[in-house]
Protein backbone atom coordinates (compact mmCIF):
# COMPACT_ATOMS: atom_id res chain seq x y z
CA UNK A 1 0.00 0.00 0.00
CA UNK A 2 1.33 3.54 -0.87
CA UNK A 3 1.75 6.25 2.25
CA UNK A 4 -1.11 8.46 2.56
CA UNK A 5 -1.49 11.69 1.14
CA UNK A 6 -2.31 13.47 4.85
CA UNK A 7 -2.31 11.51 8.23
CA UNK A 8 -3.67 13.15 11.00
CA UNK A 9 -2.01 11.79 14.79
CA UNK A 10 -3.21 12.45 17.67
CA UNK A 11 -5.13 16.09 16.79
CA UNK A 12 -6.44 17.80 19.39
CA UNK A 13 -8.04 21.84 19.67
CA UNK A 14 -10.57 23.07 22.02
CA UNK A 15 -12.18 26.38 22.52
CA UNK A 16 -12.72 26.71 26.36
CA UNK A 17 -15.00 23.82 27.38
CA UNK A 18 -15.81 23.29 23.35
CA UNK A 19 -14.08 20.22 22.18
CA UNK A 20 -13.38 20.27 18.30
CA UNK A 21 -10.71 17.93 17.82
CA UNK A 22 -10.48 15.18 20.21
CA UNK A 23 -7.17 12.99 19.84
CA UNK A 24 -8.55 12.92 15.74
CA UNK A 25 -6.60 10.21 13.93
CA UNK A 26 -7.59 10.02 10.24
CA UNK A 27 -5.61 9.18 7.03
CA UNK A 28 -6.67 10.60 3.37
CA UNK A 29 -5.73 8.39 0.22
CA UNK A 30 -4.65 10.27 -3.11
CA UNK A 31 -7.46 9.65 -5.47
CA UNK A 32 -10.36 8.84 -3.00
CA UNK A 33 -13.14 11.27 -3.24
CA UNK A 34 -13.75 11.74 0.44
CA UNK A 35 -16.66 13.34 2.49
CA UNK A 36 -16.41 14.78 5.99
CA UNK A 37 -20.13 15.06 7.54
CA UNK A 38 -21.61 16.09 10.88
CA UNK A 39 -24.03 17.94 12.47
CA UNK A 40 -23.24 21.55 13.07
CA UNK A 41 -20.63 21.99 15.45
CA UNK A 42 -19.33 18.90 14.48
CA UNK A 43 -15.68 20.53 14.03
CA UNK A 44 -15.65 19.99 10.40
CA UNK A 45 -14.43 23.80 9.30
CA UNK A 46 -12.07 23.88 12.38
CA UNK A 47 -10.43 20.48 10.94
CA UNK A 48 -10.22 22.24 7.49
CA UNK A 49 -9.15 25.02 9.48
CA UNK A 50 -6.57 23.25 11.53
CA UNK A 51 -5.43 21.18 8.62
CA UNK A 52 -5.13 24.18 6.08
CA UNK A 53 -2.85 26.05 9.04
CA UNK A 54 -5.67 28.81 9.63
CA UNK A 55 -5.61 28.07 13.21
CA UNK A 56 -2.90 25.74 15.30
CA UNK A 57 -3.71 22.60 16.68
CA UNK A 58 -3.55 22.28 20.68
CA UNK A 59 -1.43 19.21 20.00
CA UNK A 60 -0.87 16.14 17.23
CA UNK A 61 0.98 16.23 14.27
CA UNK A 62 -0.12 16.80 10.36
CA UNK A 63 1.62 14.97 7.50
CA UNK A 64 1.58 15.59 3.89
CA UNK A 65 2.94 13.31 1.68
CA UNK A 66 5.46 12.27 4.70
CA UNK A 67 6.71 15.66 5.34
CA UNK A 68 5.54 17.24 9.09
CA UNK A 69 3.59 20.31 8.17
CA UNK A 70 1.95 21.00 11.59
CA UNK A 71 4.00 24.50 12.02
CA UNK A 72 3.76 25.72 8.58
CA UNK A 73 2.73 28.65 7.51
CA UNK A 74 -0.04 28.49 5.22
CA UNK A 75 1.59 30.03 1.98
CA UNK A 76 3.95 27.09 1.85
CA UNK A 77 1.56 24.33 2.81
CA UNK A 78 -0.28 25.89 -0.61
CA UNK A 79 3.03 25.45 -2.43
CA UNK A 80 3.23 21.80 -1.02
CA UNK A 81 -0.53 21.69 -2.64
CA UNK A 82 -2.24 21.65 0.18
CA UNK A 83 -5.24 23.80 -0.59
CA UNK A 84 -9.11 24.78 0.49
CA UNK A 85 -11.36 27.06 -0.81
CA UNK A 86 -14.22 28.94 2.00
CA UNK A 87 -17.92 28.47 3.10
CA UNK A 88 -18.49 32.21 2.11
CA UNK A 89 -17.20 33.96 -1.22
CA UNK A 90 -14.06 34.88 -0.47
CA UNK A 91 -12.43 36.11 -3.79
CA UNK A 92 -10.52 39.56 -4.83
CA UNK A 93 -13.59 41.90 -5.27
CA UNK A 94 -12.16 44.64 -7.25
CA UNK A 95 -10.03 42.16 -9.24
CA UNK A 96 -11.03 40.93 -12.47
CA UNK A 97 -12.10 37.17 -12.90
CA UNK A 98 -8.35 36.67 -15.02
CA UNK A 99 -6.47 38.42 -12.17
CA UNK A 100 -8.38 36.31 -9.58
CA UNK A 101 -7.32 33.15 -11.28
CA UNK A 102 -4.16 34.08 -12.31
CA UNK A 103 -2.59 35.09 -8.58
CA UNK A 104 -2.35 31.63 -7.89
CA UNK A 105 -1.20 30.46 -10.93
CA UNK A 106 1.56 33.28 -10.65
CA UNK A 107 2.30 31.94 -6.91
CA UNK A 108 2.36 27.89 -8.18
CA UNK A 109 4.78 28.83 -11.83
CA UNK A 110 7.39 31.07 -9.10
CA UNK A 111 6.28 34.00 -11.47
CA UNK A 112 4.78 36.27 -8.49
CA UNK A 113 8.03 38.36 -7.76
CA UNK A 114 8.62 39.97 -11.03
CA UNK A 115 8.67 43.68 -10.63
CA UNK A 116 9.44 44.89 -14.00
CA UNK A 117 8.08 42.29 -16.01
CA UNK A 118 4.30 42.37 -17.19
CA UNK A 119 1.81 40.36 -15.97
CA UNK A 120 0.10 40.09 -19.83
CA UNK A 121 3.64 39.03 -20.90
CA UNK A 122 3.13 35.76 -19.23
CA UNK A 123 2.01 33.62 -21.49
CA UNK A 124 1.78 30.19 -19.77
CA UNK A 125 0.37 31.94 -16.67
CA UNK A 126 -2.32 33.45 -19.18
CA UNK A 127 -3.23 30.28 -20.89
CA UNK A 128 -3.30 28.29 -17.86
CA UNK A 129 -6.27 30.85 -16.58
CA UNK A 130 -7.77 30.58 -19.99
CA UNK A 131 -8.26 27.35 -19.17
CA UNK A 132 -9.01 27.34 -16.07
CA UNK A 133 -12.07 29.95 -16.75
CA UNK A 134 -13.58 28.02 -19.27
CA UNK A 135 -13.54 24.81 -17.05
CA UNK A 136 -15.02 26.35 -14.67
CA UNK A 137 -17.44 28.27 -17.14
CA UNK A 138 -16.86 32.02 -16.77
CA UNK A 139 -14.41 32.64 -19.70
CA UNK A 140 -16.95 35.47 -21.05
CA UNK A 141 -16.73 37.36 -17.87
CA UNK A 142 -12.99 36.94 -17.78
CA UNK A 143 -12.45 41.31 -17.65
CA UNK A 144 -15.19 41.71 -15.41
CA UNK A 145 -14.22 42.65 -11.84
CA UNK A 146 -15.57 39.53 -9.56
CA UNK A 147 -18.17 41.94 -7.58
CA UNK A 148 -20.44 41.89 -11.11
CA UNK A 149 -20.78 38.43 -10.55
CA UNK A 150 -23.83 36.64 -8.84
CA UNK A 151 -23.86 35.29 -5.59
CA UNK A 152 -23.58 31.73 -7.31
CA UNK A 153 -21.32 33.01 -9.48
CA UNK A 154 -18.35 34.36 -7.11
CA UNK A 155 -19.02 30.81 -5.71
CA UNK A 156 -18.03 28.51 -8.88
CA UNK A 157 -15.16 31.64 -8.96
CA UNK A 158 -14.13 30.89 -5.16
CA UNK A 159 -13.88 26.83 -6.39
CA UNK A 160 -11.63 28.39 -9.43
CA UNK A 161 -9.19 30.14 -7.44
CA UNK A 162 -8.73 26.91 -4.94
CA UNK A 163 -8.41 24.64 -8.54
CA UNK A 164 -5.94 27.60 -9.88
CA UNK A 165 -3.03 26.85 -6.82
CA UNK A 166 -2.26 23.32 -8.88
CA UNK A 167 -3.26 21.64 -5.78
CA UNK A 168 -3.15 17.70 -4.68
CA UNK A 169 -5.54 17.37 -1.84
CA UNK A 170 -8.35 20.34 -1.93
CA UNK A 171 -10.54 20.54 0.82
CA UNK A 172 -13.96 22.36 -0.37
CA UNK A 173 -15.82 23.77 2.75
CA UNK A 174 -19.97 23.77 1.15
CA UNK A 175 -18.86 23.91 -2.58
CA UNK A 176 -22.36 24.33 -3.56
CA UNK A 177 -24.08 26.76 -0.85
CA UNK A 178 -26.23 29.19 -2.53
CA UNK A 179 -25.30 28.14 -5.91
CA UNK A 180 -28.46 27.53 -8.37
CA UNK A 181 -28.90 24.41 -9.45
CA UNK A 182 -27.15 25.18 -13.52
CA UNK A 183 -24.25 25.78 -11.43
CA UNK A 184 -24.16 23.53 -8.67
CA UNK A 185 -24.44 20.59 -11.41
CA UNK A 186 -21.35 23.16 -13.04
CA UNK A 187 -19.46 22.83 -10.06
CA UNK A 188 -20.28 18.86 -9.06
CA UNK A 189 -19.53 17.91 -12.73
CA UNK A 190 -16.04 19.53 -12.47
CA UNK A 191 -15.20 17.98 -9.22
CA UNK A 192 -16.36 14.54 -10.71
CA UNK A 193 -14.45 14.91 -13.46
CA UNK A 194 -11.15 16.28 -11.74
CA UNK A 195 -11.23 13.70 -9.54
CA UNK A 196 -11.25 10.88 -11.83
CA UNK A 197 -8.66 12.78 -13.77
CA UNK A 198 -6.35 11.81 -10.63
CA UNK A 199 -4.24 15.07 -10.20
CA UNK A 200 -6.76 16.39 -7.29
CA UNK A 201 -7.44 14.68 -3.99
CA UNK A 202 -10.91 16.26 -2.94
CA UNK A 203 -12.21 16.40 0.56
CA UNK A 204 -15.42 17.92 0.87
CA UNK A 205 -17.56 19.44 3.45
CA UNK A 206 -21.27 19.54 2.53
CA UNK A 207 -24.70 19.38 4.23
CA UNK A 208 -26.27 17.89 1.37
CA UNK A 209 -26.44 14.59 1.52
CA UNK A 210 -27.64 13.54 -2.17
CA UNK A 211 -24.37 15.27 -2.91
CA UNK A 212 -22.64 13.54 -0.42
CA UNK A 213 -23.75 10.08 -1.27
CA UNK A 214 -23.55 10.31 -4.76
CA UNK A 215 -20.27 11.83 -5.29
CA UNK A 216 -17.77 10.53 -2.57
CA UNK A 217 -15.95 7.30 -2.05
CA UNK A 218 -15.45 7.52 1.55
CA UNK A 219 -17.32 9.42 4.31
CA UNK A 220 -16.10 10.31 7.38
CA UNK A 221 -18.35 11.27 9.96
CA UNK A 222 -17.51 13.99 12.98
CA UNK A 223 -19.49 14.23 16.12
CA UNK A 224 -18.12 16.97 18.66
CA UNK A 225 -14.80 16.06 17.98
CA UNK A 226 -14.86 12.56 17.25
CA UNK A 227 -14.89 10.65 14.50
CA UNK A 228 -18.33 8.61 15.05
CA UNK A 229 -17.94 6.39 11.32
CA UNK A 230 -15.84 6.31 8.71
CA UNK A 231 -16.12 4.24 5.81
CA UNK A 232 -18.12 3.85 1.86
CA UNK A 233 -21.38 5.74 1.63
CA UNK A 234 -23.67 2.37 1.30
CA UNK A 235 -21.73 1.55 4.85
CA UNK A 236 -22.29 5.04 6.52
CA UNK A 237 -25.74 5.33 5.75
CA UNK A 238 -26.39 1.79 7.28
CA UNK A 239 -24.57 2.41 10.42
CA UNK A 240 -26.79 2.45 13.75
CA UNK A 241 -24.94 5.05 15.59
CA UNK A 242 -24.64 7.60 12.94
CA UNK A 243 -28.16 7.52 11.92
CA UNK A 244 -28.65 8.01 15.60
CA UNK A 245 -26.92 11.28 16.40
CA UNK A 246 -27.48 12.45 12.95
CA UNK A 247 -28.59 10.85 9.69
CA UNK A 248 -31.72 10.03 11.65
CA UNK A 249 -35.12 11.02 9.50
CA UNK A 250 -33.35 12.36 6.96
CA UNK A 251 -31.75 9.26 4.92
CA UNK A 252 -34.70 7.35 6.34
CA UNK A 253 -37.17 9.47 4.91
CA UNK B 1 -7.97 54.52 -21.39
CA UNK B 2 -6.71 54.03 -24.84
CA UNK B 3 -3.33 52.53 -24.97
CA UNK B 4 -1.74 54.99 -27.49
CA UNK B 5 -3.63 57.90 -25.79
CA UNK B 6 -1.36 57.16 -23.21
CA UNK B 7 1.85 57.27 -24.69
CA UNK B 8 0.38 60.82 -25.97
CA UNK B 9 -0.28 61.97 -22.87
CA UNK B 10 3.12 60.91 -21.83
CA UNK B 11 4.55 62.59 -24.57
CA UNK B 12 3.00 65.53 -24.07
CA UNK B 13 3.63 65.95 -20.43
CA UNK B 14 7.64 65.27 -21.24
CA UNK B 15 7.99 68.09 -24.00
CA UNK B 16 5.16 70.46 -21.03
CA UNK B 17 8.45 69.90 -18.60
CA UNK B 18 11.18 70.14 -21.18
CA UNK B 19 9.87 73.49 -22.13
CA UNK B 20 9.12 74.92 -18.56
CA UNK B 21 13.07 73.87 -18.09
CA UNK B 22 14.17 76.24 -21.12
CA UNK B 23 12.12 78.69 -20.73
CA UNK B 24 10.82 79.69 -17.01
CA UNK B 25 11.54 81.91 -14.73
CA UNK B 26 13.10 80.83 -11.77
CA UNK B 27 10.34 80.85 -9.47
CA UNK B 28 8.20 78.61 -11.78
CA UNK B 29 11.36 76.51 -12.37
CA UNK B 30 11.17 75.72 -8.26
CA UNK B 31 7.47 75.53 -8.44
CA UNK B 32 7.62 72.71 -11.10
CA UNK B 33 10.74 70.93 -9.11
CA UNK B 34 8.81 70.94 -5.76
CA UNK B 35 5.60 69.42 -7.76
CA UNK B 36 8.09 66.55 -9.21
CA UNK B 37 9.86 65.88 -5.71
CA UNK B 38 6.25 65.62 -4.43
CA UNK B 39 5.19 63.15 -6.93
CA UNK B 40 7.93 61.22 -6.57
CA UNK B 41 7.16 60.83 -2.61
CA UNK B 42 2.96 60.52 -3.47
CA UNK B 43 3.63 57.91 -6.43
CA UNK B 44 6.14 55.56 -4.41
CA UNK B 45 4.19 56.34 -1.21
CA UNK B 46 0.69 54.96 -3.58
CA UNK B 47 2.43 51.62 -4.01
CA UNK B 48 1.61 50.95 -0.24
CA UNK B 49 -1.42 52.85 0.09
CA UNK B 50 -3.49 52.26 -2.84
CA UNK B 51 -2.44 49.50 -4.08
CA UNK B 52 -1.07 47.52 -0.92
CA UNK B 53 -4.39 48.84 0.80
CA UNK B 54 -1.80 49.81 3.69
CA UNK B 55 -2.29 53.93 5.16
CA UNK B 56 1.20 55.32 6.76
CA UNK B 57 1.52 57.73 8.78
CA UNK B 58 5.52 57.80 8.90
CA UNK B 59 6.73 57.82 5.67
CA UNK B 60 8.40 61.28 6.35
CA UNK B 61 10.45 59.46 8.44
CA UNK B 62 12.22 57.51 4.87
CA UNK B 63 11.30 61.44 3.31
CA UNK B 64 14.06 62.62 6.00
CA UNK B 65 16.45 59.59 5.80
CA UNK B 66 16.69 60.40 2.23
CA UNK B 67 17.52 63.78 3.13
CA UNK B 68 20.34 63.36 5.69
CA UNK B 69 21.39 61.04 3.78
CA UNK B 70 22.25 62.69 0.45
CA UNK B 71 23.16 65.87 2.72
CA UNK B 72 26.22 63.21 5.32
CA UNK B 73 27.83 62.07 2.26
CA UNK B 74 27.60 65.00 0.47
CA UNK B 75 29.63 66.64 3.45
CA UNK B 76 31.63 63.84 4.57
CA UNK B 77 31.72 61.11 1.69
CA UNK B 78 32.27 62.66 -1.73
CA UNK B 79 30.18 65.50 -3.29
CA UNK B 80 29.43 63.81 -6.72
CA UNK B 81 25.13 64.39 -6.58
CA UNK B 82 23.72 60.88 -8.26
CA UNK B 83 26.57 59.21 -5.64
CA UNK B 84 24.76 60.93 -2.77
CA UNK B 85 21.22 60.31 -4.12
CA UNK B 86 21.88 56.65 -4.43
CA UNK B 87 23.02 56.47 -0.91
CA UNK B 88 20.64 58.58 0.16
CA UNK B 89 18.02 55.97 -1.27
CA UNK B 90 19.46 53.43 0.50
CA UNK B 91 19.91 54.76 3.69
CA UNK B 92 16.10 55.09 3.24
CA UNK B 93 15.35 51.44 2.28
CA UNK B 94 17.62 50.53 4.64
CA UNK B 95 15.14 52.10 6.97
CA UNK B 96 11.98 51.44 5.80
CA UNK B 97 13.03 47.49 5.78
CA UNK B 98 13.81 47.92 9.70
CA UNK B 99 11.08 49.46 10.95
CA UNK B 100 8.92 47.47 8.15
CA UNK B 101 9.96 44.52 9.67
CA UNK B 102 7.96 45.44 12.75
CA UNK B 103 4.71 47.26 11.35
CA UNK B 104 3.84 44.49 8.44
CA UNK B 105 2.47 41.98 11.11
CA UNK B 106 0.15 44.19 12.04
CA UNK B 107 -3.05 45.82 9.49
CA UNK B 108 -5.30 48.33 9.24
CA UNK B 109 -5.32 50.76 12.36
CA UNK B 110 -2.85 49.52 14.25
CA UNK B 111 -0.12 49.58 11.10
CA UNK B 112 -1.08 52.91 10.79
CA UNK B 113 -0.23 53.82 14.18
CA UNK B 114 3.33 51.94 14.60
CA UNK B 115 4.24 53.80 11.43
CA UNK B 116 3.42 56.89 13.52
CA UNK B 117 5.23 55.83 16.75
CA UNK B 118 8.20 54.74 14.31
CA UNK B 119 8.39 57.95 12.70
CA UNK B 120 7.89 60.37 15.88
CA UNK B 121 10.58 58.15 16.93
CA UNK B 122 12.86 58.82 13.78
CA UNK B 123 11.90 62.47 14.42
CA UNK B 124 13.29 63.22 17.86
CA UNK B 125 16.11 61.02 16.98
CA UNK B 126 17.13 63.11 14.40
CA UNK B 127 16.50 66.51 16.86
CA UNK B 128 18.49 64.42 19.46
CA UNK B 129 21.93 63.54 17.48
CA UNK B 130 23.31 67.09 17.60
CA UNK B 131 26.51 65.49 16.45
CA UNK B 132 25.24 63.98 13.15
CA UNK B 133 22.36 65.79 12.31
CA UNK B 134 22.77 69.65 13.48
CA UNK B 135 20.08 68.81 15.95
CA UNK B 136 17.27 71.49 15.49
CA UNK B 137 19.70 73.56 12.94
CA UNK B 138 19.98 71.15 10.60
CA UNK B 139 22.59 70.59 8.00
CA UNK B 140 23.14 73.87 5.31
CA UNK B 141 24.92 74.59 3.02
CA UNK B 142 24.77 72.01 1.06
CA UNK B 143 26.38 72.23 -2.75
CA UNK B 144 25.50 71.39 -5.76
CA UNK B 145 28.81 70.11 -7.60
CA UNK B 146 29.05 69.32 -10.96
CA UNK B 147 28.12 65.53 -11.89
CA UNK B 148 31.52 64.39 -13.62
CA UNK B 149 31.69 61.74 -15.92
CA UNK B 150 35.05 60.95 -16.54
CA UNK B 151 36.35 63.66 -19.05
CA UNK B 152 33.14 65.66 -19.17
CA UNK B 153 31.20 67.11 -15.66
CA UNK B 154 27.92 68.32 -16.39
CA UNK B 155 26.99 71.62 -13.82
CA UNK B 156 23.73 71.47 -11.91
CA UNK B 157 24.49 74.69 -9.69
CA UNK B 158 21.84 77.08 -11.17
CA UNK B 159 17.91 75.99 -10.91
CA UNK B 160 17.88 75.71 -14.65
CA UNK B 161 20.29 72.96 -14.86
CA UNK B 162 19.18 71.03 -11.84
CA UNK B 163 15.24 71.21 -13.16
CA UNK B 164 16.79 68.43 -15.51
CA UNK B 165 18.76 66.36 -13.02
CA UNK B 166 15.44 66.48 -11.31
CA UNK B 167 13.33 65.66 -14.33
CA UNK B 168 15.61 63.31 -15.09
CA UNK B 169 14.93 61.23 -11.29
CA UNK B 170 11.14 62.09 -12.10
CA UNK B 171 10.86 60.52 -15.50
CA UNK B 172 12.78 56.94 -14.54
CA UNK B 173 10.75 56.70 -11.08
CA UNK B 174 7.08 57.17 -13.11
CA UNK B 175 8.51 54.76 -15.49
CA UNK B 176 9.42 52.12 -12.86
CA UNK B 177 6.17 52.74 -10.81
CA UNK B 178 4.00 52.71 -13.96
CA UNK B 179 5.82 49.06 -14.89
CA UNK B 180 5.80 47.40 -11.50
CA UNK B 181 1.82 48.67 -11.81
CA UNK B 182 1.17 46.19 -14.67
CA UNK B 183 3.85 43.34 -13.06
CA UNK B 184 3.14 40.53 -11.33
CA UNK B 185 4.18 41.52 -8.23
CA UNK B 186 1.71 44.67 -8.26
CA UNK B 187 -0.93 42.55 -8.87
CA UNK B 188 -0.08 40.27 -6.13
CA UNK B 189 -0.11 43.73 -4.23
CA UNK B 190 -3.25 44.56 -5.45
CA UNK B 191 -4.73 41.09 -4.42
CA UNK B 192 -3.31 41.63 -0.29
CA UNK B 193 -5.17 44.79 -0.48
CA UNK B 194 -8.56 43.10 -1.91
CA UNK B 195 -8.24 39.94 0.56
CA UNK B 196 -5.49 39.20 2.47
CA UNK B 197 -6.25 36.25 3.67
CA UNK B 198 -7.13 34.59 0.03
CA UNK B 199 -3.99 35.95 -0.96
CA UNK B 200 -2.02 33.76 1.41
CA UNK B 201 -4.20 30.77 0.39
CA UNK B 202 -2.78 31.20 -3.11
CA UNK B 203 0.33 30.22 -1.82
CA UNK B 204 2.15 33.90 -1.26
CA UNK B 205 3.35 34.98 1.86
CA UNK B 206 1.33 38.26 2.57
CA UNK B 207 3.33 39.95 5.43
CA UNK B 208 6.93 39.64 2.45
CA UNK B 209 4.82 41.38 0.01
CA UNK B 210 3.73 44.19 2.50
CA UNK B 211 7.73 44.40 3.33
CA UNK B 212 8.52 44.75 0.16
CA UNK B 213 5.93 47.34 -0.73
CA UNK B 214 7.01 49.09 2.31
CA UNK B 215 10.46 49.16 1.64
CA UNK B 216 10.30 50.06 -1.94
CA UNK B 217 8.01 53.05 -1.08
CA UNK B 218 10.09 54.02 1.57
CA UNK B 219 13.19 54.39 -0.92
CA UNK B 220 10.86 56.62 -3.55
CA UNK B 221 10.19 58.44 -0.23
CA UNK B 222 14.15 58.98 0.07
CA UNK B 223 14.70 59.69 -3.20
CA UNK B 224 12.15 62.62 -2.71
CA UNK B 225 13.57 63.81 0.40
CA UNK B 226 17.33 63.62 -1.25
CA UNK B 227 16.72 65.65 -4.58
CA UNK B 228 14.16 68.11 -1.88
CA UNK B 229 17.63 68.76 -0.03
CA UNK B 230 19.55 69.83 -3.07
CA UNK B 231 17.53 71.69 -4.22
CA UNK B 232 16.66 73.47 -0.79
CA UNK B 233 20.53 73.25 -0.19
CA UNK B 234 19.38 72.13 3.71
CA UNK B 235 17.70 70.32 5.86
CA UNK B 236 16.30 70.28 9.47
CA UNK B 237 14.84 67.44 11.69
CA UNK B 238 11.22 69.12 9.86
CA UNK B 239 11.72 67.10 7.34
CA UNK B 240 10.08 63.90 9.37
CA UNK B 241 8.16 65.53 11.46
CA UNK B 242 4.79 63.88 10.77
CA UNK B 243 3.00 66.64 9.18
CA UNK B 244 5.16 65.87 6.18
CA UNK B 245 3.68 62.73 6.62
CA UNK B 246 0.69 63.86 5.70
CA UNK B 247 1.77 65.17 2.22
CA UNK B 248 1.72 62.14 0.43
CA UNK B 249 -1.87 60.80 1.96
CA UNK B 250 -3.84 64.33 1.23
CA UNK B 251 -1.77 63.97 -2.71
CA UNK B 252 -3.18 60.80 -3.36
CA UNK B 253 -6.58 60.84 -1.82
CA UNK B 254 -6.70 64.25 -3.28
CA UNK B 255 -5.57 62.95 -7.42
CA UNK B 256 -7.06 59.37 -6.82
CA UNK B 257 -6.28 56.32 -4.75
CA UNK B 258 -6.81 53.82 -7.62
CA UNK B 259 -5.74 55.74 -10.36
CA UNK B 260 -1.74 55.66 -11.34
CA UNK B 261 -1.96 59.58 -12.39
CA UNK B 262 -3.85 60.29 -9.28
CA UNK B 263 -0.89 60.99 -6.77
CA UNK B 264 0.76 63.17 -10.11
CA UNK B 265 -2.79 65.26 -10.25
CA UNK B 266 -2.49 65.75 -6.75
CA UNK B 267 0.48 67.00 -6.17
CA UNK B 268 0.55 69.46 -8.88
CA UNK B 269 -3.13 70.55 -7.21
CA UNK B 270 -1.29 70.93 -3.83
CA UNK B 271 1.83 72.88 -4.60
CA UNK B 272 -0.23 75.10 -6.58
CA UNK B 273 -3.19 75.61 -4.29
CA UNK B 274 -0.74 76.18 -1.28
CA UNK B 275 1.32 78.90 -3.58
CA UNK B 276 -1.65 80.87 -4.53
CA UNK B 277 -3.93 80.73 -1.05
CA UNK B 278 -0.36 81.40 0.50
CA UNK B 279 -0.56 84.84 -1.26
CA UNK B 280 -3.73 86.11 0.22
CA UNK B 281 -3.53 84.67 3.53
CA UNK B 282 -1.19 83.04 6.31
CA UNK B 283 -4.17 80.54 7.22
CA UNK B 284 -3.23 78.51 4.47
CA UNK B 285 -4.79 75.26 5.85
CA UNK B 286 -7.70 76.42 6.84
CA UNK B 287 -8.33 77.54 3.04
CA UNK B 288 -6.43 74.18 2.26
CA UNK B 289 -8.70 72.30 4.99
CA UNK B 290 -11.67 74.00 2.97
CA UNK B 291 -10.98 72.73 -0.53
CA UNK B 292 -9.82 69.31 0.56
CA UNK B 293 -13.24 68.56 2.05
CA UNK B 294 -14.92 69.81 -0.80
CA UNK B 295 -12.62 67.36 -3.34
CA UNK B 296 -13.01 64.29 -0.95
CA UNK B 297 -17.07 64.82 -0.42
CA UNK B 298 -17.38 66.12 -4.01
CA UNK B 299 -14.99 63.99 -5.98
CA UNK B 300 -15.60 60.26 -5.00
CA UNK B 301 -12.28 58.21 -6.08
CA UNK B 302 -10.59 61.57 -6.14
CA UNK B 303 -9.72 63.99 -9.25
CA UNK B 304 -8.52 61.46 -11.71
CA UNK B 305 -10.49 58.52 -10.65
CA UNK B 306 -13.74 60.84 -10.87
CA UNK B 307 -13.27 61.65 -14.25
CA UNK B 308 -12.36 58.98 -15.42
CA UNK B 309 -15.79 57.73 -14.35
CA UNK B 310 -17.27 60.48 -15.91
CA UNK B 311 -15.67 59.92 -18.93
CA UNK B 312 -16.38 56.44 -19.11
CA UNK B 313 -20.26 57.22 -18.26
CA UNK B 314 -20.76 59.61 -21.29
CA UNK B 315 -18.97 57.22 -23.80
CA UNK B 316 -21.02 55.01 -22.82
CA UNK B 317 -24.26 57.07 -23.13
CA UNK B 318 -23.24 58.46 -26.40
Amino acid sequence: MTAPLLEVRDLSKAFGNVVTANNLNLSLTAGVLTSIIGPNGAGKSTLINILTGFIPPDSGRIIFQSQDITYEPIYRRVRLGLCRSFQVVNVFTGLTLFENISIPILAAHRRANGLFSTVSGEKAVREEAHRILQRIGLQEQGDLPASALSHGDQRVLEVGIALAARPKLLFLDEPTAGMNPVERIKILENIRQLSQEGEVTFVIVEHDMDIVFSLSERVIVLHRGDVIGDGPPEQIKADPHVREVYLGEEVVA
Amino acid sequence: MNRSWTYILAALGIAVLIGIGLFSSRFILYLTMRVMILSIFAMGYNILFGRTGLLSFGHAAFYATGAYGVALCTIHVHSHPVLAVVAGVIAAAVMALIIGFFCVRHTEIYFAMLTLAFGMMVFSLMWNVRGITGGDDGLSGIIRAPISLGLISIPIMKDSQYYFFVLMFFVVSVLLIHRIGRSPFGLVLASIRENHVRTEFAGLPVKRYRLAAFVISGAFAGLAGGLAVFLESNVTPFAAHWSRSADPVLVSLMGGLQTFSGPLVGSVLFVVLRELIERFTHNWMLWFGLILLAIIMGFRGGIVGSTAALLKRSSEQG
